[in-house]
């Protein structure tokens, strides 16, 4: 995982420095989107693991696959990763992406999984602490898990917050055991 | 064992509690990508920094060695077969740490500072982290003050100053350790604080030494980490920094310590295993490029410390008073040699070696020390002068010792004079076996080297020279007991003390009863 990031990012800076020029980030994205959602399809990738058909057969196929959702451009850019075989990067080329995309938006997306169903109201109000403190236009994804007791824990990106009851008890549990 | 008190507990309880902060705060987190002999690869973890202490599930924690574009790289300091792929990692903010301070003496930790031998928790109110910088030029004072080791071979031949580091090195089972337990034990009447760090020994070993201490009242003024053979190789890695943090304590206190590193070979072992394992390059016998600094910035540490630095750094609560940190690393060599990586970079960085020789060690002169190989560069001008006068002598019979020996055989074709060397230096070189565990005073070791020096032993056969050492002794610490206690207090050299040496030895002599 941590080698795939290193040897996709030359691609996904690349894909993202073209759509910025042209101004088509949100075209790249649904583009890579759409690649990497056929990829993934199981017939699909039969054909991509196939060791008889040469790489850049595979990359015209797919492309052929995408139909009209791909341009010229990527087009050339899926014969890019098969020239150096690297068409099963897709996945990882698309989440550098949309963190360049992210980066250049200033948009955060945040996780929050909280113990019962939030309000809107309280959403709301957390979504507007979180624009302040990390100075970016969140967009928040909720979930219910039970198991936390009490509270919630937001995630962004590598940043945790813990507020629930279960991480509370965990902390108490890790202070007495010492 | 120790009895448990409930009333303490429920107070260590409500400490605990009332000192648990569950604040929520933002902590960075990483994935766990995979694990491999005692390192994990994280995903994540954008803010850690070296050598930061990594938290996982369970109270497991770790330390970052590599930090990558897309990945730390943390070697475990425990149990590693829980963890798993997937599963989450925090940054602390904190560097590694352990406790310090007199708490810790008389008692065995291992490389975190956790005890380990059952008599309950540290309380100790301190702690340091486990890598610091060494004191700068400016912080020094020059090593004028001895470490008596109580072994006649040492402290006449190569004396050891307070802030000296002078290495131990020989082959396996040749009695490396067998010196430094000896220098701990001699601190009884000296009052240095000793750290003894072992490195990669057997438990059983380790048990034995603390056994040994405990038996001579060394405990007392005695820390043990240890980083046994089954500890995880981080464990023994970072166990010669902790060791280090706890002796730097009493240094940077104004208090002398002295700080055994047993043995820096299995040390380097350790962080070759690590290094291998975090993929940095390999280079000489497979170690990695910057083994010189592992041992380098260890024993740069071990110093001398002037009254000023001392002061400031407590704040002015102790005035007038240097501080050192004597180093004795221990390298165990292979089949004799020293020119391999590892013992020619401890030598090049320390202060003088002590050499003990196979040969020396069959042919039953123990400690089996090379007089010719093994040198002090600084620790001369720390010697009392009591005995800087009579080891003088000493190091010479052994130096001429030493180029006629090849000769001996041919004893009967030798002319008068070379004869007399001979005979003189098998007598010395007889004079130089001491037992272990049996440490000798300033005045004592002058007293018998001074007979030595003087050929008050011509007269005595070489077998029968070890029986005439213990007897004089014992007759002069009832005869002259004053003045052997004054010279082991001031070691002053005079005419005066050279007459009564002089009389207390004929007299000695006079009544034949060795």
């Amino acid at each position: 995982m941590a080698e795939l990031a290193t040897i996709a990012r030359p691609y996904a800076n690349a894909a993202f420095d073209i759509a910025k020029q042209e101004g088509s980030l949100d075209h790249w994205s649904k583009m890579l989107m759409v690649v990497d959602a056929t990829r993934q399809h199981e017939t699909v990738q039969v054909l991509l693991d196939s060791p008889d058909m040469p790489s850049n057969a595979k990359a015209f196929r797919l492309a052929e696959i995408c139909g009209e959702e791909l341009d010229d451009r990527g087009k050339k850019f899926l014969q890019a990763l098969a020239d150096h075989d690297r068409l099963g990067l897709v996945g990882e080329i698309r989440a550098q992406f949309e963190a360049l995309r992210a980066e250049e938006e200033k948009s955060l997306d945040v996780e929050v999984v909280s113990a019962y169903e939030m309000s809107d109201a309280q959403t709301q109000s957390l979504k507007s602490a979180l624009s302040t403190k990390f100075d970016k236009d969140i967009s928040i994804e909720t979930s219910v898990d039970s198991t936390l007791i009490g509270g919630a824990v937001i995630r962004a990106g590598d940043v945790v917050i813990d507020g629930s009851v279960r991480g509370k008890l965990n902390k108490l549990a890790e202070t007495l055991s010492l | 064992m120790q009895q448990l008190n409930p009333s303490e507990i429920s107070e260590i309880i409500q400490n605990r509690i009332q000192g648990l902060d569950v604040k929520a705060e933002a902590q960075n987190e990483g994935t766990i990508v995979s694990v491999s002999d005692g390192i994990v690869r994280i995903h994540g973890l954008q803010d850690a920094q070296y050598g930061e202490m990594i938290e996982f599930d369970g109270g497991l924690y770790g330390m970052a060695l590599n930090l990558e574009r897309d990945s730390v790289g943390v070697v475990i300091l425990g149990d590693y077969e829980d963890l798993t792929e997937g599963m989450t990692a925090r940054c602390t903010g904190r560097i590694l740490e352990v406790p310090v301070g007199p708490e810790l003496l008389g008692r065995v930790v291992d490389s975190l500072g956790n005890p380990i031998d059952g008599k309950g928790p540290i309380t100790a109110s301190q702690t340091a982290p486990i890598e610091k910088v060494a004191p700068g030029v400016i912080a020094r004072q020059s090593v004028d003050q001895p470490v008596q080791i109580g072994l006649k071979c040492v402290d006449a031949m190569v004396p050891i100053g307070r802030g000296q580091r002078e290495l131990i090195i020989a082959d396996r089972q040749i009695g490396k350790t067998a010196i430094a337990i000896d220098a701990i034990i001699n601190q009884k009447r000296t009052g240095i604080k000793c750290i003894y760090v072992a490195i990669g020994q057997k438990m059983s070993t380790i048990s034995n030494i603390v056994a040994t201490l405990e038996e001579y009242g060394a405990m007392e003024y005695t820390t043990v980490v240890a980083a046994s053979a089954s500890d995880p190789a981080p464990m023994q890695f970072i166990s010669a920094y902790s060791g280090c943090s706890m002796g730097e304590y009493f240094r940077d206190n104004g208090e002398d310590a002295l700080i055994i590193y047993d043995d820096l070979t299995k040390q380097a072992w350790a962080y070759r295993q690590i290094s291998l394992l975090l993929k940095r390059p390999p280079g000489r016998e497979a170690y990695p490029g910057d083994v010189f600094y592992l041992h380098s910035r260890l024993l740069e540490r071990a110093a001398r410390v002037n009254a000023e630095y001392v002061e400031n750094h407590t704040n002015g609560a102790v005035k007038g008073q240097t501080g050192s940190l004597t180093a004795l690393p221990v390298i165990e060599t292979q089949a004799g040699d020293i020119s391999a990586f590892v013992p020619t970079n401890v030598i090049s960085i320390t202060d003088g070696q002590i050499f003990l020789e196979t040969e020396n060690f069959n042919s039953g002169l123990r400690p089996a020390m090379n007089p010719g190989t093994s040198v002090s560069r600084v620790g001369g001008s720390a010697q009392v002068p009591f005995m800087k006068k009579i080891s003088g002598g000493i190091k010479l019979a052994l130096a001429q010792y030493r180029e006629l020996a090849a000769f001996s055989q041919f004893a009967s074709d030798l002319d008068d004079a070379t004869r007399r060397q001979l005979e003189h230096g098998e007598r010395v070189t007889e004079l130089m076996k001491q037992k272990q565990y049996s440490p000798m005073s300033v005045a004592e070791m002058g007293t018998v080297l001074f007979a030595a020096n003087e050929g008050y032993l011509e007269d005595v056969e070489v077998n029968k020279v070890l029986d005439f050492e213990a007897a004089l002794l014992s007759f002069m610490r009832s005869e002259y007991t004053d003045f052997m206690n004054d010279i082991d207090e001031n070691g002053t050299y005079n005419d005066d003390v050279v007459a009564t040496l002089k009389e207390g030895i004929e007299k000695f002599k006079a009544t034949q009863t060795y």
